[in-house]
């Protein structure tokens, strides 16, 4: 490929200037004239009837412009499976359930009213473990499904079963094989920038949403819902995007208080904000969806997988949000990391009164790669195969189909396994076998060219390009912090032959802005980098045949470099860009050129079985840590961290990092700190103290190694990284630790206390 | 009873009428519109809303504002220098990654340019410590140090 | 959040006037890093705060041979960078410079961090194991208190209303001493103790014997508490792997740990073992350098 201007810079993510000088405007930040405050009342049950609310002294409070209960709004059923209404009328089924709903003129007001309602339960008994909601006796969270039919179990209809192969048949050929249970419990996303919206009804019942969803267009739909609920069929929702601060699948739902502040703002004629405190951030934004998981794994004597079994049981709340479809990407791990013929998968989801769960970065990647990479470390000890030497044995291969119809293009695998290998002096290390030292390693795989876990899976892009040879780039992404409007800008700067300083992009309004599916799946990157290829080569192309004329060439002659379009064999013959545009329109019957393109992959969605080729092209990599553990305290240091990806080719090696570096610490957090703590069905620590996200002073040395395989189907062959970070993060540390005192923690997190534990046990101390 | 607040705000004197339980967060956000200061938890635990004051970084969040009276404080929206061009630490951040959400930037770079301010040539040790009450949970923190690292070598 | 009024008393009789006038209706605060969040948590039993901010004169750390003078207004910041800490409190070193965050340190005082009586209170284990005393002021007059006898259950002490702790007086233990403090956590800032440990020791010219030991713990039950039994073990003994080893056993015998959301009692019942045996060790190897260093 011809040397590249934009492409593999490291260059300075283009909000940033914003961001570092206080002008960027978050939800925050937004103010609207006439606007209200809303707050929110929570149950305080886990699982009640509601008798009766009382609201009279909340709504007598001076400031106080409405108050709403479930008896005073339409019907109307959110969430993908219908279960969920924005204020509940029966009964509360979880600890956070929403109850009542306040605008006032201010917060402070807005609290103290919702202080003020009074509502009498009548407690009904609870269940906390998903296990227990399966026993007939249980006690049933939802008495119907979202049409009104008896439900006869805790037990969601919505089924996940992957067969490949015959994994009976994988059985009987292995020659070793292991069996174990891991866990893995709710933690939070933890974006700094709290959850929060304004809702604003113009005269004729439109709505605008400021809004820090990942999906804008896929809320549009779900508020044009709610719209209609209230007798609003054909009016319209416009979403727009102020400066996100964070996101980590946690805006990939459309969340209850959204609604909450709809219906308060049709109720009152005015904006209406709603603004989490971190309190509510903890308790009443749905946090990563745990996993009780039961795996078996086979191999034969040469130490090549014969079969991977997995059962799982997702405790899937009160409510259902995206946390139950995360075994449609847990599927991804187990089918597909290594090369594993027979594979068996089905994870149920059950209700109980614990919180729901909603998407978080790798979306049940995390929870499915620390099964399968720890029993694969297991697996390996049993076949007296060193785990790196075992993982080199079943290692993916570029261009291999796997069993659940994944067609791998580039698989920079083996690299990522050479390289953490290396860096990390394997066999040397392991040799030494310095007391309570270990090494420990992990792969990953993930989507990386899209995924069409909806319908579409498109995005659209228009490009126009003024008098000045100024580019406007008009996108549907979104960008939560990763950087997409920056690659999109060198993406669309390399193909027009202008510095990346003369594109400015437009997003964040569905009133303006072509759709997209959204933000998730580490899709932007390779989404909207193809779109900006195909429109930025219409675009290209409508310059070039007008320049063609100008300057006396064949179109296919030109090129266009630095603002300059000139002719490939003779470079002597050139027009300046912007004198181009400027004759091609100041001119009878002249042209002002723009063009758009809505790029949807040739991905699959996955047919009834679970297969098919869910994405274009598939990232890899594979994380190794070296680790001290303190054996009378418990504690583990993570001495090195090398995290080796497969990015098909770095955009911008700057942005990638980040990601890698971030991503990396939030899995550490993941296998040793953090754990939303839940005490029948309680959020027990909501404050920054109580949850433990790691600080600076928490260093992860993490190396990133960038593998570049350079991918076909990729804008300039890469594939995304948004996710990938966090995958193994869980499974390299608990190997090592493994290895460093051999007892191995299989429940997240591993904390100081299970690893003391499990060392007194092997001790023989009680 | 609102009572009257003198101090100087990025070189400004200001005289506002405020509330004795406000605090210096919101009086910065909404009696000042300088927002670039955030409320990340409101507990003093994150450090989104860090300012500098006589000096030192606070939490703004819980600084009654009636503290900031005769004080000097120092906002992200201050660190602009009279041309207009960004400072030395916020030019590090733009050019070494260290923004990605950027929520919680403003604090950070405030606590950094504390440090910097008191101890021109910091340690990694001493650029962790003093960003460890300003919690980020997009970055990993990795580039935020090497920005601190580069805008402490550079000579003005 | 709790509204409140907001008084600004620029003298010591002032503030100690104020307190006395409003009695129960006020509560002090100095960096107000623990009220203002009771306040936003509205716990607050008061509705008047009077801050002690800018009683200047009470923000010293001074010494003369005999003692070590602390101001109730000195921040966790001076403390953190005084070299007065570091030589003569080296366990309130230790454990100031890894409180909560600088932002925090930059205007808390270790008074406020005393007063409110935290069974996790960094910096009550380092000044107890200092035999520290407490001067507290009213209007009535002074008393002076020792520090362990402060503290009466957790968030309560034996300050009365109208009372505020202006001083600390911490005696020069002879040389050659050491001390070390280990605060446990999950984390390695803006974290509170799980468990905490502070070990003084006085050595004896050999270098080798303890002539005299003190042993404090936090979060080991309702109060910061001595281990009196651990440090008679230590007393008079050559200090050696075993005798530390023996010391740790027997503190964590003395103390009083329960389960909470924090942590269970089992695992601080270990790592009292452990680090007591270390923090033992560290304040010996510190005494010993500093003698050492002293010889030349």
């Amino acid at each position: 490929m011809a040397e590249l201007s934009f492409v593999g810079r490291r260059l300075p993510k283009i909000d940033a200037r914003d961001k570092v000088t206080g002008r960027a405007a978050y939800i925050n930040d937004l103010k609207r004239p006439g606007m209200l405050h809303g707050k929110i009342k929570y149950s305080q049950y886990a699982h009640a009837r509601i008798l009766n609310i009382d609201a009279s002294a909340a709504e007598k409070l001076p400031g106080v412009k409405a108050v709403l209960t479930g008896r005073d709004i339409p019907e109307m059923r959110i969430g993908f499976m219908k279960d969920i209404t924005p204020l509940k009328k029966d009964k509360v089924r979880q600890f956070r359930d929403e109850v009542a709903a306040v605008a006032a003129v201010d917060p402070d007001i807005a609290a103290e009213a919702v202080d003020l309602i009074k509502v009498e339960y009548e407690p009904l008994p609870a269940v906390f473990d998903p296990l227990e909601a399966l026993k007939p006796d249980a006690p049933l969270i939802h008495e119907t499904d979202a049409r009104g039919k008896p439900a006869k179990s805790n037990l969601l209809s919505l089924r996940w079963k992957l067969i490949c192969g015959d994994v009976e048949e994988g059985r009987r050929r292995s020659k070793y094989l292991v069996e174990d249970r891991f866990q893995a419990t709710w933690v939070s996303h933890c974006c700094l920038g709290v959850s929060g919206c304004v809702a604003e009804f113009d005269l004729d019942d439109n709505l605008t949403m400021y809004s820090i969803t990942q999906i804008p267009y896929l809320a549009q739909n779900d508020f044009n819902a709610a719209l209609a609920a209230l007798g609003l069929k054909d009016k319209n929702t416009r979403i727009i995007s102020p400066a996100i601060g964070g996101g980590f699948g946690s805006k990939l739902d459309t969340h209850v208080y959204e609604f909450i502040a709809i219906l308060l703002a049709h109720k009152t004629r005015r904006p209406v904000k709603i603004l989490f405190t971190r309190e509510e951030e903890f308790m009443a934004q749905p946090p990563r969806q745990p996993a009780i998981i039961n795996i078996a794994q086979g191999c034969d004597a040469e130490g090549r997988l014969t079969f991977r079994d997995v059962d799982m049981t997702l405790d899937n709340g009160a409510y259902t949000s995206w946390g139950a479809t995360t075994p449609s990407v847990m599927m991804v791990p187990i089918s597909s990391l290594y090369r594993v013929p027979n594979v068996h998968y089905e994870a149920r989801c059950v209700y109980t009164n614990n919180v729901y769960s909603q998407a978080m970065r790798g979306y049940g990647n995390p929870q499915a790669t620390f099964a399968v990479e720890s029993i694969t470390d297991e697996l390996a000890e049993a076949a007296g195969i060193d785990p790196l030497e075992f993982r080199l044995i079943n290692a993916n291969r570029p261009g291999e189909v796997t069993p659940q119809c994944f067609k791998v293009t580039s698989c920079g695998l083996k690299e990522c396994l050479d390289q953490v290998g290396q860096r990390l002096d394997w066999p040397v290390k392991k040799a030494a076998k310095k007391k309570a030292r270990g090494l420990g390693l992990a792969s990953l795989i993930h989507v990386g060219g899209g995924a069409r876990v909806y319908k579409s899976d498109g995005h659209g892009m228009i490009m126009k390009i003024d008098d000045f040879g100024k580019v406007t780039v008009i996108t549907g992404a979104v960008d939560i912090g990763q950087g997409a409007e920056t690659v999109i800008a060198q993406v669309a700067a390399e193909c027009l032959g202008v510095p990346p300083e003369d594109i400015q992009i437009v997003k964040g309004d569905t009133g303006i802005c072509p759709w997209d599916v959204g933000t998730h799946a580490s899709r932007q990157a390779f989404i909207a980098g193809n779109a900006a290829l195909a429109v930025g080569a219409k675009l290209k192309a409508q310059i070039l045949d007008l320049a063609g004329p100008m300057l006396e060439t064949d179109p296919a002659d030109l090129d266009i470099k630095n603002r300059l379009v000139f002719a490939k064999s003779n470079p002597e013959r050139n027009m300046p860009l912007d004198k181009v545009l400027r004759r091609a329109h100041f001119t009878s019957q002249g042209k002002v050129l723009a063009a758009e393109h809505f790029y949807d992959p040739p991905n699959e969605m996955l047919d009834k079985e679970f297969k098919g080729n869910l994405s274009c092209s598939y990232a890899y990599g594979t994380t190794g840590v070296e680790v001290e553990v303190d054996e009378e305290t418990g504690r583990v240091e993570i001495l090195r961290y090398i995290a080796a990806h497969d990015v098909g080719r770095a955009l911008n090696p700057m942005l990638l990092e980040g990601q890698i570096y971030g991503a990396a610490v939030m899995g550490t957090g993941y296998a040793l700190t953090e754990q939303l703590i839940l005490k029948e069905g309680r959020v027990m620590n909501d404050n920054f103290l109580d949850y433990k996200l790691l600080t600076a002073m928490d260093k992860v040395p993490v190396e990133p190694v960038i593998v570049e395989p350079i991918d076909e189907c990729g804008p300039y062959g890469a594939k995304g990284v948004g996710e990938p970070g966090c995958v193994p993060s869980a499974p390299a540390i608990a190997n090592a630790i493994y290895d460093a005192v051999g007892v191995r923690i299989k429940d997240l997190p591993i904390t100081p206390e299970k690893v003391l534990a499990a060392l007194k046990r092997k001790r023989g101390e009680t | 009873m609102k009572q009257i607040l003198n101090f100087t705000v990025n070189g400004e004197p200001v005289s506002l009428a405020v509330e004795p339980h406000w605090m210096l967060l919101e009086v910065l956000r909404d009696q000042l519109e300088l927002t670039g200061a955030k409320e990340g938890c409101g507990m003093g635990e994150c450090g989104a809303c860090t300012v500098i004051l006589n000096g030192r970084a606070v939490n703004s969040c819980i600084t009654p504002a009636l503290e900031a009276e005769g004080a000097e404080v120092i906002t992200v929206e201050g660190l602009l220098q009279p041309d207009g061009r960004l400072s030395r630490l916020q030019q590090a951040f733009i050019d070494y990654g260290a923004v990605q959400c950027g929520f919680c930037t403003p604090g950070m770079i405030l606590s950094a340019k504390a440090l910097l301010d008191e101890n021109p040539q910091p340690t990694e040790e001493e650029i962790r410590a003093a960003l460890a009450g300003n919690l980020c949970r997009c970055t990993g923190y990795t580039q935020i140090i090497q920005a601190v690292q580069a805008a402490s070598r550079k000579e003005d | 959040m709790n509204r409140f009024s907001y008084l600004r008393p620029a003298t010591l009789e002032e503030a100690l006037d104020l307190l006395a006038q409003y009695g129960h209706k006020a509560v002090p605060v100095a960096g107000g890093t623990d009220v203002i969040i009771n306040a936003k948590r509205r716990r607050l039993e008061a509705d008047t705060l009077i801050s002690l901010r800018r009683l200047t004169d009470l923000d010293y750390i001074k010494a003369d041979a005999r003692r070590l003078l602390i101001g109730g207004l000195t921040t966790l910041r001076s403390l953190e960078k005084s070299r007065l800490t570091s030589d003569r409190l080296p366990a309130l070193a230790d454990a100031v410079r890894n409180m909560a965050s600088i932002q925090i340190r930059n205007v808390a005082t270790m008074s406020g961090n005393i007063v409110n009586a935290a069974p996790s209170a960094d910096t009550a284990p380092p000044l107890l194991v200092s035999e520290a005393e407490v001067r507290l002021t009213s209007t009535s007059g002074e008393r002076i208190a020792p520090l362990s006898r402060f503290f009466l259950s957790p968030g309560r002490t034996v300050l009365e209303p109208g009372e505020i702790l202006t001083e600390f007086i911490i005696p020069q233990p002879p040389e050659p001493f050491g001390q070390a403090y280990w605060k446990h956590s999950r984390r390695q800032a803006m974290d509170l103790a799980l468990v905490s440990a502070a070990v003084h020791l006085e050595l004896e010219d050999d270098l080798e014997t303890c002539r005299r030991a003190r042993i404090a713990l936090g979060v080991a039950g309702p109060t910061p508490l001595r281990t009196p039994e651990a440090e008679a073990r230590l007393a008079g003994r050559k200090i050696t792997a075993e005798v530390l080893d023996d010391v740790g056993r027997v503190a964590c015998g003395e103390s009083l740990c329960r389960d909470s959301l924090r942590g269970q009692a089992w695992y601080r019942q270990e790592i009292i073992r452990v680090m007591v045996r270390r923090m033992g060790r560290l304040a010996f190897e510190r005494a010993r350098a500093k003698a050492a260093g002293a010889r030349g």
